[in-house]
């Protein structure tokens, strides 16, 4: 009986001994990622010639609507985070011949709308209302934008006085905050 | 405790750059919209596209068989315009000439000479007399107006008048054709 007391008392001796030997360090490693968009074609454009109407009719001078509507460029950039947008300027083309206010039956100027797809969202604005449009949360992508024109008009719907235009379409990618959202 | 403290830091710093945080690195790109329009006049389409003028001579009276006293007479050409600025209007008249090309007698004329005027494109009017020789010789006068600065676009109206023959002789029977031509384009050295 003496003989197995000692030999259940054994064991116990031997796993108090590794316990008080081990230590344990560790190294933590992080890192971060900023919110970010960049265009990587950041440049387009669109040059459409002759924007007047030919022939010697009612209309003839005046705006011919269809060099404008429906042209389409294509931008390419991205965004990395989840709360990225994305703002359209129209800009309306202006006479950069004539100087001075147009008489009277005669434009200087040309509005359109641009409407900017994203990540199957659209931005637009309107060249009508100075400023950008609304701010649209196109989020994470990495793709295409594509730009289009539409909804060209001239203020009086009058002739148009000669010489060359020139307008810009701004889109403006703003990577904001995501913290780090799904 | 370290590991706490060292969070609270980063937080710290953070809060001290809300620009950076909020805008990150945003991108622009543009697309550039041009286009031109060509320099252009358009004359409108004349009304009366023709004038006629009827009798020209006195039927009875002592001026019997010579120009009788014309009306004047207005052609309109509605919705000319010049989208330029720089542009002038031209005139060409030719005298009515008879038809008939048999030698010319003695005390006869076969031509009828007049003035064309416009007077609503530039600043003064533009007016050209024909001055055809009682056989029909050198018929053809012109004229060019003063320079509009402006793009301009105006309802003109050319007037015919003054109708004379030549030393005010008789004319010889039949028809007789003349022509005015308006033309409007860039001035000399002006429009483009």
């Amino acid at each position: 009986m003496r003989n197995l007391l000692w030999l259940v008392g054994l064991p116990i001796v031997a796993i108090a001994t590794p316990v008080s030997a081990q230590v344990t360090g560790t190294v933590d490693i992080d890192g971060s990622v900023a919110d970010r968009c960049l265009f990587t074609t950041d440049n387009a454009v669109i040059s459409v010639g002759e924007l007047s109407l030919a022939g010697t009719g009612a209309t003839a001078g005046k705006l011919d609507v269809s060099k404008l509507d429906g042209q389409t460029r294509t931008l390419v950039g991205w965004c990395n985070g989840t709360a990225a947008t994305m703002e359209v300027e129209a800009l309306p083309l202006l006479n950069t011949d004539f100087v001075g206010a147009a008489p009277t039956g005669f434009d200087t100027r040309i509005d359109y709308t641009a409407t900017a797809d994203a990540n199957a969202l659209s931005g637009n604005d309107t060249s009508l209302v100075a400023g950008k449009g609304s701010a649209i949360a196109v989020g994470l992508f990495s793709g295409d934008i594509d730009v289009t024109l539409s909804a060209s008009s001239s203020p009086t719907n009058g002739l148009l006085v000669a010489g060359s235009y020139a307008g810009q379409v701004i889109v403006t990618l703003t990577p904001n905050i995501s913290f780090g959202a799904p | 405790m370290i590991r706490v403290r060292l969070l609270l830091t980063a937080g710290l710093l953070m809060s001290t750059s809300p620009a950076w945080a909020q805008q990150g690195d945003a991108d622009t790109a543009e697309v550039a919209v041009n286009g031109n329009v060509a320099p252009l006049c358009v004359l409108g389409s004349p009304s009366p596209a023709a004038v006629d003028l009827g009798q020209m001579v006195a039927t009875s009276g002592t001026r019997i068989g010579r120009i009788a006293v014309l009306p004047n007479h207005v052609v309109n050409l509605p919705g000319s315009f010049c989208n330029f600025a720089g542009s002038a209007i031209d005139i060409s008249v030719s005298a009515l000439i008879a038809s008939d090309a048999s030698t010319l007698q003695p005390g006869f004329a076969r031509a009828v000479n007049y003035t064309a005027s416009i007077d609503n494109w530039s600043s003064t009017t533009t007016s050209a007399t024909s001055a055809a020789t009682k056989e029909g010789g050198s018929p053809t006068a012109t004229a060019t107006g003063d320079t509009q600065p402006l793009p301009k676009i105006a309802d003109l109206a050319a007037t015919l008048s003054n109708f004379t023959v030549p030393s005010d002789l008789l004319l010889v029977a039949g028809s007789y054709q003349g022509m005015v031509v308006i033309t409007l384009g860039p001035a000399a050295g002006g429009g483009s």
